[in-house]
């Protein structure tokens, strides 16, 4: 079902500008990866995104199960984490993640798109503020630069 | 119908939900996705988005005819459905719902229940655009392995 690249047109009937694409990467490591968001469509879907690029990838949907399953001892390569969180937000669970001195790639994916909670966030720890959704030309130079394809900046 | 005609038909009209802004960049790579090893994964992707659709649209519609109007719950119900519309690349649909995103703010009930209104109908004019779609795309890859 996949349209060649050169297939697809934007909403202005013009060509989309495509420079990735998720078959562009290849992992050599076994990465793992984490999902905090409290809808359950988001949740899955960035799960299976996840899977499609080969990633080993778990999912809770609130921040304090995130707090708890690292708290237990679950190492993760990447989090994904919504800032729209039940029981505890994703704000203070980030907050949390980070003093537990976890130094993973975080990245808040949100629906949010203001500068006021791109700062919060920031703030509260993440290394990347992601407004939904999450695509490749983001996730590919990040997963690329975790499994040492890249030089670390 | 021939194969041919077949998938010249779901290519026009996948085509048309692009260029008639239905749909953005996401949905390309859901479609992307899709291989041999998951020969089902946009449908199923698509399925889900409309049951989680289907309960947002039904918390704001409760939320909505409460008095005193909740704009907290509102606005979280919208943010909810803004994320995951937004995820599949429904354009539409998630530009009506930051409209109302608006609304809430501005604690704006009727400015609410206006846009709602909006939310609601590109929803479903979305739902049934993807379900021909899907289901002609479907007919055209099995005429292509038959």
């Amino acid at each position: 079902m996949a349209p060649a690249a050169d297939e697809a047109k934007s909403g202005n009937g013009g060509q989309i500008q495509r420079p990735f694409t998720f078959n562009e990467i290849v992992l050599r490591n076994r990465l793992t990866a984490l999902v905090v968001d409290g809808d359950n469509f988001c949740r899955l879907l960035q799960q299976g995104i996840l899977q499609a690029y080969g990633l080993q990838t778990q999912t809770v949907d609130n921040g304090d199960a995130a707090v708890e399953l690292i708290a237990s001892g679950a190492k993760f390569d990447l989090i994904l984490i919504d800032m729209l969180l039940p029981i505890l937000d994703g704000l203070e669970a980030t907050r949390r993640i980070r003093a537990m001195g976890v130094n993973c790639k975080m990245l808040g994916v949100t629906a949010f798109s203001g500068e006021r909670e791109r700062q919060a966030f920031l703030a509260a720890g993440v290394d990347l503020f992601v407004e939904k959704p999450l695509g490749p030309e983001v996730l590919i130079p990040i997963l690329r630069e975790l499994d040492g394809q890249y030089p670390s900046i | 119908m021939d194969r041919n005609r077949l998938q010249h038909q779901a290519a026009c009209m996948r085509r048309s939900l692009f260029d008639q802004g239905y749909l953005d960049e996401p949905f390309i790579q859901l479609e992307e996705l899709q291989d041999d090893a998951n020969p089902n994964f946009v449908q199923e992707i698509v399925t889900l988005f409309y049951t989680d659709s289907a309960r947002l649209i039904q918390n704001i519609e409760h939320a909505l005819s409460t008095r005193p109007t909740d704009f907290n719950k509102l606005d979280d119900y919208m943010h909810q459905f803004k994320g995951s519309s937004s995820s599949i690349g429904a354009k539409k649909v998630t530009d009506e719902c930051t409209v109302f995103g608006e609304y809430c703010s501005a604690e704006n009930a009727e400015g609410c229940i206006r846009s709602f209104q909006q939310v609601n109908q590109e929803y479903v004019i979305l739902r049934r655009k993807l379900e021909v779609y899907l289901q002609m795309a479907k007919q055209a890859a099995v005429s292509r392995t038959a």
